[in-house]
């Protein structure tokens, strides 16, 4: 009885309103651009959104948390450029240029730098956890060391990447030749699932709310938030590291241009999604939402007609708009 | 004596159906510290409030130099010459002492630029004047409480306040530090400043006042001139003289039950936080309801939380079970049983979740196990939730929903998923109505049934002699009195603390 009250109850009006941005959108979409409803938009969107919604799911945790992760773009830069040095001094390579590598080869070039990024998130939470300064801070001189070494290994030069990563980034299930469903969102669906589960079903799940609800209470109570947080900038770390990798492969090779918008597109796609700034509010489903507002508003604007130059200026006022509705719709309800 | 510089005429204020203040007289002269002294919720600082420009809607009148004023907001207030120094509210520390005094009247070039030495030049003229000494352009948080507080007040008098309130001034105050604060209200008088001295401390009220009213239960019971009283008397005119025929007669004059004969299931040893309490030496036994009572600010309330892990104490031990427990950390004294319930329940709560998120957070593997589902959690909650009478008992609610007793209940209902062997209990009822503290307080009572060790620190008096079997009192810091298995009476508490 009590269950069936709490599963309506779990639907509010600020749950709502990002679901409704996302139906207003495609609506309208649909409509100014004959083009935009079919499945291939629907493609496209998969293989634009995978990238970003691997990150986003990483940094809800951190969100959740009460925190902030600003390096996790220059994380996804590093990652992917260690793999490509990695890549390309280690191989060997044909007299056609082409590079030959085995199967343990690519696992390690792919899976150490995911080790150092995994790094340089446990360092930046311990350090946030023990100086107590807030995760603002270090996440900024985090994202200056990992950018600063990423320009140091490349010299500015462009790397390849290994095979795999060209397939993940760019191929998928196909169906008559076309690609039906793309590997990296098949990916990206996975990571969010795991994501889902963790946040819903475990205890690790709940610390990481009330860790970012009321840090205090949490601490009384004898969570460890401490080491929750630490966890949160890890994990935000290492999906940061895996998106870099699958833009790099998207690309066929990593250059130091890559991934600058991440951090804003991913902060943009989980506030979107009605996941609080402030903490221990939000959801993984949230953070999908908002993924997916705000890949088809990117779409939906390249899809109309419209100057090129005027396309940044109107994506920035729908955000705008959509964000001050979710934030009026959430207001209705608040307690001190 | 000459005209009275304030005058309150019969002042009333209701809050709701609550008689906060019954036409209360007041009057204060020029030159003059006027004591104001009562129990909590006596009606001091509605009084104070009033005069301050903070609660507008009063009846009754307020006549300043004879003339009717309107005290509609704390600017008026301020304008008229009255100025409110509150005691946590102590200046901007990241600012100069200069800057402070000079706040939002800083003299200007004519330029029209922040003349810095004039500001700098004018404020150690000022300070020098009053006797005291201070580079004013060290910043402020670099200088200790007493100092602080004394800029406070300084302030006001330097922009023309004739009334200045001062409330608890002494309370975080060492004896030598209360002297220098003393010295320059005693400076300020003789420059015609008229000071409402408000506090708990009955002995430092004597010392520095000229006259001293007591507020009980809302109405004005005694004015005196402070040589003409004794402490005792003030003590009398604070608790009642009727107290045999109120209802409230039997906690008045109580009997403890003998100690108890088990061993002790934690100690304190030696235990100090620098500055807030020095040195404390307790236990408490198993089924034991250990009472600390003290003031706000006497270190009992801190000595709890330290207990529980919430503040590293400087020095000292803990133990539980003769085992030492690590100092500082809430998650080991959590699972080792040793938990509290803060005065300041937003403290305790996430208010923007649900209440069974809420009630799970502690015990929440015990409870629900490795895999956790709505559902399981529901299940753990509602027996809990009905056992402390949380109303409504609905686990689906926002804990920020509900009232502030029921949101102490939630509180509670957390502790009781789990092997609770220690209750730390920070002033548990604040603020509650008196259903609900029953409610909560025979909680308390049957977990000590139960085997659990209560340590219950609270400012009132009434609380303490009611539930606690033993009585421990702290006066700043320091353990002053303490009572076992005799007689002891509201008085008696009042005059140890």
């Amino acid at each position: 009885m009590a269950n069936w009250r709490g599963i309506f109850r779990r639907w509010e009006p600020q749950d709502i309103a990002p679901v409704v941005s996302l139906a207003a959108l495609i609506v309208f979409f649909s409509i100014a651009a004959p083009g935009f409803f079919r499945w291939n938009t629907l493609v496209t969107a998969m293989q634009q959104g995978a990238v970003l919604a691997i990150v986003s799911a990483g940094l809800t945790f951190v969100l959740l948390a009460a925190e902030i992760d600003l390096a996790v773009g220059a994380v996804a830069l590093w990652t992917a450029c260690c793999c490509g040095w990695l890549f390309q001094n280690w191989a060997t390579q044909t007299t056609e240029g082409r590079f030959v590598a085995s199967p343990g080869f690519v696992a390690t070039v792919i899976v150490l730098p995911l080790l150092t990024s995994l790094l340089l998130g446990t360092l930046s939470g311990f350090l946030t956890v023990q100086s107590r300064l807030p995760s603002f801070i270090i996440s900024l001189a985090m994202m200056f060391i990992s950018q600063g070494a990423a320009r140091y290994i490349t010299r500015g030069q462009a790397f390849r990447v290994p095979e795999l990563l060209n397939y993940v980034g760019n191929r998928g299930l196909e169906h008559e030749g076309l690609t039906v469903v793309p590997y990296s969102a098949m990916l990206a669906a996975v990571i969010m699932l795991v994501g889902h589960i963790v946040l819903q079903y475990t205890r690790f799940g709940r610390y990481v709310y009330m860790t970012g609800g009321n840090r205090q209470a949490a601490r009384l109570a004898g969570i460890p938030t401490g080491v929750i947080v630490t966890a949160c900038l890890a994990i935000s770390a290492v999906t940061a590291g895996i998106g870099g990798l699958v833009n790099a492969g998207r690309m066929t090779s990593v250059t130091l241009d890559q991934n600058q918008d991440l951090l804003l597109s991913a902060l943009a796609c989980i506030v979107l999604g009605g996941t609080s700034l402030f903490g221990g509010e939000g959801s993984m489903g949230k953070t999908l939402v908002g993924v997916a507002t705000f890949t088809v508003l990117n779409i939906g604007l390249n899809s109309i007609r419209l100057d090129d130059f005027a396309r940044p200026f109107l994506m920035g006022v729908i955000l705008l708009a959509s964000l001050l509705l979710n934030a009026i719709l959430s207001r209705r309800q608040q307690w001190s | 004596m000459s005209k009275p510089l304030l005058e309150c005429r019969a002042i009333v204020k209701r809050f709701g159906g609550i008689l906060a203040l019954d036409r209360v007289d007041f009057d204060l002269y020029p030159g003059e510290v006027h004591g104001l002294v009562g129990s909590n919720g006596a009606g001091k600082s509605t009084l104070m409030k009033i005069l301050a420009g903070a609660i507008p809607d009063y009846e009754g009148t307020v006549l300043l130099d004879g003339q009717p004023v309107n005290l509609r907001d704390p600017h008026t207030a301020l304008k008229l010459g009255i100025a409110m120094v509150y005691q946590e509210f102590s200046g901007i520390g990241q600012l100069s002492v200069a800057e402070n005094l000079f706040l939002g009247r800083q003299p200007l070039t004519k330029w029209g630029i922040v003349d810095w030495r004039a500001m700098v030049s004018w404020a150690e003229e000022y300070l020098h004047d009053l006797g005291i000494k201070l580079d004013v352009s060290r910043r402020l948080d670099r200088y200790p409480l007493v100092v602080r507080q004394m800029v406070e007040i300084i302030k006001g008098a330097y922009r023309g306040a004739r009334v200045l309130i001062l409330d608890e001034p002494t309370s975080a105050l060492s004896p030598p530090e209360i002297e220098r604060l003393f010295e320059l209200i005693r400076r300020l008088k003789s420059r015609g400043v008229a000071m409402i001295f408000i506090s708990h401390f009955l002995e430092d009220t004597l010392r520095i006042s000229d006259r001293v009213t007591v507020l009980r239960e809302g109405r004005r019971v005694l004015t005196r001139l402070c040589h003409e009283v004794t402490k005792q008397d003030l003590v009398r005119a604070m608790v009642g003289e009727r107290c045999e025929e109120m209802a409230m007669a039997d906690q008045q004059v109580v009997t403890l039950p003998p100690p108890s004969q088990n061993p002790p299931v934690l100690a304190a040893e030696d235990l100090t936080l620098r500055g807030v309490f020095e040195g404390i030496r307790l236990q408490v036994a198993p089924g034991e309801i250990l009472g600390l009572y003290g003031f706000v600010g006497a270190g009992h309330q801190e000595l709890v939380q330290a207990v529980a892990g919430a503040q590293l104490p400087t020095r000292g031990r803990i133990l539980l079970d003769g085992q030492p427990l690590p100092l500082g950390k809430p998650r080991a004294a959590v699972r080792k049983g040793v938990v509290l319930v803060t005065a300041d329940r937003a403290a305790g709560l996430f208010m923007r979740g649900e209440v069974y998120k809420n009630v799970t957070m502690a015990y929440l593997e015990q409870a629900v196990g490795e895999w956790i589902t709505a559902r399981r959690e529901v299940m753990a909650v509602q027996p809990v939730l009905e056992r402390v009478a949380c109303s409504p008992p609905d686990p689906w609610m926002k804990a920020g929903q509900l009232s502030g007793g029921n949101q102490q209940k939630v509180v509670f209902a957390k502790w009781l998923l789990g092997p609770v062997r220690v209750l730390l209990l920070e002033e548990p009822t604040r603020g509650m109505d008196i259903a609900a503290k029953e409610d909560v307080m025979r909680l308390v009572q049957d977990l000590a049934k139960q085997g659990v060790a209560v340590i219950l620190a609270s400012t009132e008096p009434e609380l303490i002699l009611r539930y606690a079997h033993r009585i421990i009192v702290f006066s700043r810091g320091r353990i002053t009195a303490s009572w076992a298995g005799e007689t002891v009476t509201k008085q008696d508490l009042m005059r140890a603390a």
